[in-house]
């Protein structure tokens, strides 16, 4: 890839990532409800509430909420959260940390496993380990992450193998990065399939290559071509899927952070929330398009 | 795959499975002895929503109430099971015979966490931050009495005098919310107008001090907060040893209901601080017979959610439909609900039928059999014939004089499990006399923003009410209340009954004899039991799942059921 594609790249990917926040302003804002809606809730009188109101600047038309909001974006001004009464940026940042943290491990997680099983898999096609491999991969893709992380957070306080503790990485990570794992799997294992049947792997068998490296360097390698390809959605998944697991195991990340955001109508966090993970997902495509052209020297050709 | 191949897979996940199983912690902790209180040990709750500030003047939150209630203090308390006033921060106090004015003698020789001196001068700064407008304290409004504020005064450093504007009902009961502030730690920010902002969930617990049992250590955002035993604090028990026993409280953040339960039974929380769901009861129960935890009784909750109809005169939403804000339709929908059913089916057994908001958890202000209305279909026929509402075609539903049928809508709160499934059994129970109910359940956001602007027919919700004394729940009460739910905010009162309820309400606010007060209110739930405003259905019996190791536990109907007596908790064992 080279500098021009690359700046063109980075300025689509800021672009996006403003548009994308300025319309999570707007959606949240038209929500029903607003920044004070859990002080009603909790029976706070509605004088008090007035008062917030005005203070958070919710009496003041939405144009204008809006025409600031963008404004301090572009200033990288995100704004100050109603609910924490501390900037946005910080907040993001603290969070967006843990978040990294959590989606790297799974992301470490998931190619450790997925990666090798999916070779094996694909190399060995009629193997019956393959067979349950590929049936074990497909009940995890099957299994809503709600459901996988409370499965997991039970059997960490049922055996105490495992720590449920919050802010203890490794339930989380695993029940994030399992599913993770197993799409790879499946995707390696076809390309992998794919791969021993192109011409010149069976010219380089028939060459007398040994099966060994014929499978673990020369159709791994071809192989990874359409997997890293997805590695952008990857990273874009494991973002959006942290929400119902980091909730569940008590991690605090973004996801949780955005959950409760939107609950308590804090529509400057939900904006930031959505700009984090808008900033997360265009990182994560850019790395992917470095990593195909490091793969796939046509891609680094036509670029 | 071999046969041979597959029977060994099996086995190793049979295997596999009863090593789970064996190696399930189902260790019995000691329970509750007689032993005594034991100094020392940690205890760890859970808490559902992350702190974000532990001022509990500028904080409305539950969370914020839990940080004040373990670390800061109050010139005296309510006991909420017994309601006698216990002395805190004040060791005596005396009134005027009008009960207009208190003098508090403050306990002497009391040092902050951080070692200052606690003096009168921190009791005012307190009053002079409540009251601050820049401060905005969801607290101001209820210690206000008939809108005023209270007036205070020092005569020395350790006493102060306290002065009511108006004689007031609640009385120094309102108290018992107000933790004194460091002066010393909170007058600069004050005065820099950064008051809100000095203990936000950022703070350094350095810059933190308070008079309460216990102090914050540590915040890990969104992770837990651990509160270290506070070695200034100022209360022993009655062989004279030092409070509180525990040396430390960790309060883990654990926002999935589920996952705090699966916590609570595997032993890694001692207790939850929230709510405990009907449907988790059994499996608690089966985990109590285990010796595990202990479910404790904290009675019966004054939260009660209200089903009421739009009566502002002249709403758009309820235009062509008159019957919806006649009294006998109303008192025909009390007859034709089963509160029973709703007790057994919702909550399992665990709630008590009401027929109005004050419920057994209110104490002295219940009034048994007050505006019992009895399950009664054919009543409830009855009653929606005199207003003309008939089946005229015959297809099971209701007709008006203007032959439309009887139907409306019914907004509830959207992932309240307890308000859904209670409108999903009313909706079942209307209609088997001939009235179609469509419920739609939306979010807080949603909901609130409906009532609002008047934009609805009817609604299955209820704020949450912190108080029993009806006199902190005026804008319940009153017609220009903001909670008056079913025509809030009145100009003037909209019906002759209301105008009644809004003098006796203000009366016996401003009155200081409780016998009186009873009786003035009991007055008032009579007009609201025969002018059927609103309906209540069934209010929870709390119960509260506590680790079997934890000892010195008095449950209360309030938030927080245990954690409000900290001081006096123990553990009989260490943590595993």
């Amino acid at each position: 890839m080279n500098l021009a594609l690359a700046i063109r790249r980075v300025i689509a990917a800021l672009l996006l990532v403003i548009t994308v926040s300025a319309a999570a302003f707007v959606l949240a804002r038209l929500a029903p409800g607003d920044e004070t809606t859990s002080d009603f809730i909790a029976g706070v009188d509605p004088a008090t509430i007035a008062r917030k109101r005005e203070r958070l600047g919710l009496d003041r038309p939405f144009a204008v909420q809006l025409a600031t909001y963008v404004w301090g974006i572009l200033r990288l001004d995100l704004g100050e959260s109603a609910r924490f009464e501390r900037p946005v940026a910080s907040l993001v940042a603290e969070r967006g940390a843990n978040t990294a943290r959590l989606a790297f491990a799974a992301l470490l997680l998931a190619t450790v496993l997925g990666l090798p099983l999916g070779v094996l898999t694909g190399a060995h096609a009629r193997w019956w380990g393959s067979r349950l491999i590929a049936v074990m991969s497909i009940a995890v893709l099957a299994c809503p992450p709600l459901v996988a992380a409370l499965g997991l957070l039970y059997l960490a306080v049922s055996t105490g193998w495992l720590s449920a503790a919050p802010g203890h990485l490794f339930v989380p990570a695993l029940a994030l990065g399992l599913p993770v794992a197993a799409s790879l799997e499946r995707l390696q294992s076809q390309a992998t399939r794919d791969a021993m049947a192109a011409p010149d792997l069976l010219a380089a068998a028939a060459r007398g290559i040994p099966p060994r490296r014929l499978v673990w360097v020369h159709a791994a390698r071809q192989s990874l071509r359409p997997v890293l390809g997805v590695y952008g959605i990857v990273i874009g998944s494991l973002f959006s899927g942290s929400l119902a697991v980091e909730f569940v195991t008590s991690w605090p990340g973004l996801g949780r952070l955005m959950y409760d955001a939107v609950r308590a109508g804090d529509v400057r966090l939900v904006a930031g929330c959505v700009f984090a993970g808008g900033v997360c997902l265009a990182v994560g495509n850019l790395v992917a398009d470095g990593l195909r052209a490091w793969a796939d020297p046509r891609v680094r050709e036509t670029a | 795959m071999t046969r041979s191949r597959l029977i060994r897979l099996v086995l190793a996940v049979a295997l596999a499975v009863v090593a789970i199983l064996v190696s399930r912690r189902v260790g019995t902790p000691q329970p509750d002895g007689e032993a005594g209180p034991r100094r020392g040990g940690r205890l760890v709750a859970s808490f559902r929503t992350e702190p974000t500030n532990f001022n509990r003047l500028v904080e409305a939150q539950p969370v914020a109430r839990l940080a004040a209630l373990l670390t800061q203090a109050t010139l005296l308390r309510v006991d909420p099971n017994s309601g006698a006033f216990e002395p805190r921060l004040a060791t005596a106090w005396t009134g005027t015979p009008d009960g207009l004015t208190w003098t508090f003698t403050l306990r002497p020789n009391v040092r902050f966490s951080d070692g200052t001196a606690f003096t009168a001068a921190d009791v005012l700064f307190t009053f002079q931050a409540l009251y601050d407008e820049r401060v905005g304290s969801p607290l101001a409004s209820e210690m206000r009495a008939n809108g005023q504020p209270l007036q205070v005064r020092a005569l020395d450093d350790h006493h102060v005098v306290l002065t009511f504007p108006v004689p007031f009902g609640p009385g120094l009961t309102i108290l018992d919310s107000l933790p004194i502030l460091p002066r010393h730690k909170l007058q600069a920010a004050l005065d820099a107008g950064t008051f809100r902002a000095a203990w936000s969930a950022g703070v350094n617990p350095a810059d933190m001090a308070g008079l309460g049992p216990f102090m914050l250590q540590e915040y890990v955002p969104a992770q837990h907060m651990r509160f270290v035993r506070n070695p200034n604090f100022w209360l022993t028990d009655a062989e004279g040893q030092a409070l509180p026993y525990l040396d430390e409280i960790e309060v883990a953040i654990v926002p999935e209901q589920n996952a705090e339960l699966l916590r609570l039974q595997a032993g890694e929380s001692d207790l939850t601080t929230g709510g405990t769901r009907a449907e988790d009861l059994a499996m608690l129960r089966d985990a109590e017979a285990a010796g595990r935890i202990r479910l404790m009784n904290a009675g019966t909750a004054i939260d009660v959610s209200t089903f009421w109809f739009n009566l502002t005169p002249g709403a758009k939403a309820v235009a062509g439909k008159p019957w919806l804000t006649d009294e006998s339709f109303r008192r025909a929908v009390s007859h034709a609900v089963n509160r029973q059913a709703i007790v057994d089916t919702v909550h399992l057994g665990a709630a008590t039928p009401v027929y109005g908001p004050i419920t057994p958890g209110h104490g002295q202000w219940f009034v048994p059999g007050m505006g019992e209305t009895p399950f009664d279909l054919g009543r409830a026929r009855t009653l929606l014939t005199s207003i003309g509402l008939e089946d005229r075609d015959g297809d099971g539903v209701l007709e008006d004089k203007a032959n439309r049928p009887v139907r409306f809508s019914l907004l509830t709160q959207r992932g309240n499990t307890e308000r859904e499934r209670t409108s999903a059994v009313v909706q079942e129970q209307l209609r088997q006399v001939g009235i179609a109910v469509d419920v739609v359940a939306l979010d807080g956001g949603g909901l609130v923003g409906r009532f609002t602007s008047g934009d609805y027919e009817a609604i299955y919700f209820g704020a949450q009410s912190n108080s029993a004394d009806p006199a902190n729940n005026l804008g319940f009460w009153l017609s220009n209340g903001g909670f008056h739910y079913w025509n809030p905010g009145q100009v003037t009162p909209a019906t002759e009954w209301e105008a009644r309820i809004d003098t006796l309400m203000q009366q016996q606010a401003a009155t200081m004899d409780r016998a009186e007060r009873i009786r003035l209110f009991t007055e008032v739930q009579q007009l609201v039991a025969d002018h059927v405003p609103a309906l209540w259905f069934a209010a929870a019996n709390i119960t509260v799942p506590v680790n079997a190791r934890v000892g010195g536990v008095t449950a209360a109907a309030i938030q927080p059921p245990v954690l409000w007596n900290a001081e006096r908790l123990y553990v009989t064992s260490e943590r595993r």
